[in-house]
């Protein structure tokens, strides 16, 4: 839909702010279910996320001793800020998004990935040697499925010819679908936005059964809400974005949901599947797999354009017309 | 610890309170970014007393406190007790109730090997295959509810037999549970030996060739997968495993790939020494009259729990009350073989390595140490039980 | 070599229903078996006592009113039992049994946990017994 919410409606309360913080629970619950009904079993009740978020607002925080108190409270905040403002160029639940320029796309990756830095300087603050791997662990990770996902979601761009997020989701539905397209960058798109997120079988960082809770252990009380509130916030942007551009775009809310969630079973199928990956052959994995599949995607892409003058007319006259 | 120095003494403590472990135990390793080095562990933390409280219950009631010195493998622990206690007395079992011992043992094997798929595939992150083991244990732990009217700590066994007989009935869903269970064991033993996620956490992990299990002393399944053929149903049966005996199922690499192929692959001896039994089960007494007081004398009893060797010395002095009860658990031995080789490994594989070896803390804790920095002195057991009782006083 | 080995497994259990039994509102049959409350049979006790003697945990204890007539009652400590069975393999007469109840054992006071067994006008009879000692005596 064309209507455009005024800058500050978007960024407090729709679609992004308040609401997006609800549905980033209700995209939790959601998730949480498929996995839960994955594996035989029940799962959680619809207000469960919203419950933790309650409880956890609610307890004592503790300031362990030898941390940096600003830098403690602060690094929460931060990440939540910047997953919000990231919501303002994206094209949220079918509306326009509040600002675009080129190369916003670049702007909207980076302010994601503040979280992971986020997480990391979180890790390190604190004498904790279990965060200190978590976070050694958390950066390993950025700098390794950083690069293929950010070409990932160049494919799109560059066969569309611009940078500019909006742009990029108006046109995504003109044409055939780039999943279709582009399948090896889809791929890649999906399993790095995994790989983001922290999600099994990326979860190193916070391996629960290595490293009690990596980055987090010492969080409790009202920074673990806003770090968990972030992690969820992510979760709906980075689907938006991956389904922005591989699935057609989205010109009303309908349609969002129905290709946002078609996503979210299949991530929470993967999440199921597999075991965990240590952090060596999770490096090992992007950098030998992921960057190969990715730059041969490209390689394509680019040849497919330069070549289209030619081709085109082609396959016009082969199939007449 | 000093922030400022390089990280060569990083210590990692996977204390006493970790997702880890199941049961409280410390240990220390020291890693080099995520390499470790070296390794320490200390035990002691569910130090029960019950080797003391056993001196002070008569033979019968010991029965019942020595079967809940551990959850998951209590059957054997009573077994233990009650063939030593037989044996210083003299009697012998009817043939029915040996087999029902017997049968009971495997069915508990069964169990703790399901338990404890599902526990090392949480340790690696693959809660699927925990949820799903475990799922299947249901069936296990419902069927021996059954059969005995308990889940957990059965007490069939009294001494001179057992106290439970087997219907046809039972014997019909006793089958029915080993064939579902047979299907599914299939299907785990093609996850675990194809699945390539999960074979990079356990291929050429934790890796012990046998001259080194041998050195270390390892027993149970994991000196098994390092190709030593040691089981004390086959080296020295007992209960029923002279009429029906067992196959001993060993593997040559060594590594932890090989451990969940050993376990696994006694499950399936196991599901068919159970349809023997049922099948052949020879007719009598279920029980045989011991008397009050045991004859002076003292006895070794061993018996393969489902980590490996269960010994039992029995010292009794004619009375009913028991003179000295010690127990050595299979937990206990096996230490060594993770403290040496976790080195060289990331730390990221120490909980797989951990649960290769399928620890009970519970078991373990016998002995405790006393350090008095003050004055050393030696004691004999009859000083060290007399300065017990005066502390308490 | 097989990547996501468990997908049948997973997307079977999609269709399924998960096999999660939802306790307090669905409470599945004890088997027949299983080793419940204890039950004692006045009519058939002589009062050996060899049952209590093998108790592991002073679970039981026979009060005697009469022993030449054999007025017994058995006082019954649920929260101290733990149901091991031994005292009904040591009776001789077959006095003693477990049902299949009372297997949820949690209550918020102590009193359902001790119970008297007996002929009625025995435990009666002891019950005001007890409850007269306790006003009578000097405090």
């Amino acid at each position: 839909m064309n209507i455009q919410f005024p800058a500050l409606v978007a960024l407090l309360f729709f679609p992004g702010g308040l609401f997006l913080l609800a549905s980033g629970l209700v995209f939790e619950y959601i998730d949480r279910k498929l996995v839960a009904r994955f594996q035989n079993r029940i799962g959680p009740r619809w207000f469960q996320p919203l419950a933790d978020v309650i409880k956890l607002l609610s307890k004592e925080e503790i300031f362990p001793a030898g941390v940096v108190k600003s830098l403690f409270v602060a690094l929460p905040v931060v990440a939540l800020a910047a997953a919000l403002t990231a919501a303002l160029y994206v094209p949220l639940f079918g509306f326009r998004a509040a600002f675009n320029f080129q190369g916003d796309l670049i702007v909207t990756l980076y302010l994601l990935s503040m979280m992971t830095l986020c997480i990391g300087l979180a890790g390190a603050n604190t004498e904790d040697r279990f965060s200190l791997v978590g976070a050694t662990r958390a950066l390993t990770q950025l700098f390794s499925y950083e690069a293929p996902f950010l070409l990932a979601l160049l494919g799109p761009a560059i066969a569309l010819g611009t940078w500019n997020i909006s742009e990029i989701n108006a046109g995504a539905g003109s044409q055939t679908w780039f999943i279709l397209a582009q399948p090896i960058g889809f791929v890649v798109a999906l399993v790095g936005l995994m790989g983001k997120l922290e999600l099994p079988p990326f979860d190193a960082p916070e391996a629960e059964t290595e490293i009690v809770a990596g980055a987090f252990t010492e969080y409790s009380g009202r920074g673990f809400a806003l770090f968990k509130i972030g992690r969820d916030v992510e979760l709906v942007i980075g689907l938006t974005l991956v389904a922005s551009f591989y699935l057609g775009g989205f010109t009303n809310p309908l349609d969002f949901l129905w290709k946002t969630l078609a996503l979210l079973l299949v991530t929470a199928a993967l999440q199921s599947l597999f075991a965990r990956l240590r952090i060596d052959q999770t490096v090992g994995l992007w950098w030998r797999v992921g960057v190969i599949l990715v730059l041969l995607q490209l390689v394509v892409i680019i040849f497919g354009k330069l070549l289209s003058p030619v081709i085109l007319p082609l396959v016009q006259s082969i199939f007449g017309g | 610890m000093d922030f400022n120095t390089a990280p060569e003494k990083f210590i990692v403590p996977i204390g006493p309170q970790h997702p880890a472990l199941k049961e409280p135990g410390h240990f220390e390793f020291t890693v080099e970014g995520e390499i470790v080095t070296n390794a320490t562990a200390r035990l002691g933390f569910v130090h029960r007393g019950m080797e003391k409280g056993a001196e002070e219950r008569t033979w019968i009631q010991d029965l019942y406190l020595m079967e809940r010195v551990c959850g998951i493998c209590s059957h054997v622990h009573a077994l233990a007790f009650s063939l030593g206690a037989e044996k210083l007395a003299g009697v012998q079992a009817p043939p029915r109730a040996q087999a029902i011992r017997e049968m009971v043992a495997e069915l508990e094997r069964i169990h703790s090997h399901l338990l404890w798929l599902g526990v090392a595939a949480h340790e690696g992150g693959f809660d699927t295959l925990f949820m799903y083991s475990w799922r299947d244990r249901e069936t296990v732990m419902d069927l021996l509810e059954t059969i005995s009217g308990n889940r957990v700590n059965y007490s069939v066994n009294v001494l001179g037999g057992v106290k439970i007989d087997i219907s046809d009935q039972q014997a019909d869903e006793i089958r029915k549970g080993m064939d579902f269970l047979e299907e599914r064991t299939k299907h785990y033993l093609k996850v675990v030996t194809e699945d390539e996620t999960f074979l990079g956490r356990t291929r050429n992990i934790g890796v012990m060739d046998s001259e080194l299990a041998v050195k270390l002393g390892a027993i149970g399944p994991t000196a098994r997968a390092s190709g030593l053929k040691r089981d004390v149903r086959y080296d020295a049966p007992y209960a029923g495993y002279g009429d029906f005996p067992v196959k001993v199922i060993t593997n040559k690499k060594g590594d932890l790939e090989a451990r969940f192929v050993v376990r696994i692959e006694e499950l399936f001896e196991s599901y068919r020494l159970v349809r023997e039994i049922l099948d052949k089960m020879p007719a009598g007494d279920l029980t045989v009259k011991v008397p009050r007081r045991i004859p002076e004398g003292e006895v070794i009893s061993r018996v393969e729990a489902p980590r490996g060797e269960l010994l039992y010395f029995m010292k009794s002095n004619g009375s009913d009350k028991p003179e000295r009860i010690k127990v050595r658990t299979p937990s206990l031995c096996n230490w060594a073989s993770v403290l040496v080789t976790a080195i060289g490994h990331n730390l990221a594989d120490m909980p797989m390595i951990l649960a290769g070896i399928d620890p009970c803390f519970s078991c373990n804790d016998r002995i405790v140490t006393v350090n008095r920095n003050v004055d050393s002195s030696q004691m004999d057991w009859e000083d060290l039980r007399r300065y017990g009782i005066e502390y308490y006083k | 070599m097989t990547i996501g080995s468990m997908f049948g497994d997973i997307f079977k259990s999609f269709f399924k229903k998960p096999v999660t039994e939802q306790y307090p509102f669905v409470k599945i049959k004890a088997p027949d078996n299983l080793r419940g409350k204890l039950i004692w049979d006045p009519e058939k006790c002589s009062g050996c006592q060899l049952c209590i003697k093998d108790c592991p945990s002073d679970a039981i204890e026979l009060l005697v009113l009469d022993k030449v007539n054999k007025k017994f009652v058995m006082r019954y400590n649920i929260d101290r039992c733990t149901f091991c069975s031994q005292c009904v393999q040591s009776c001789r007469f077959g006095c003693l049994e477990m049902s299949d109840e009372m297997w949820e054992l949690a209550s918020v006071k102590k009193e359902p946990f001790e119970v008297y067994y007996g002929r009625d006008e025995d435990v009666e009879g002891f019950l005001e017994k007890a409850a007269k000692a306790e006003t009578e005596a000097p405090c």
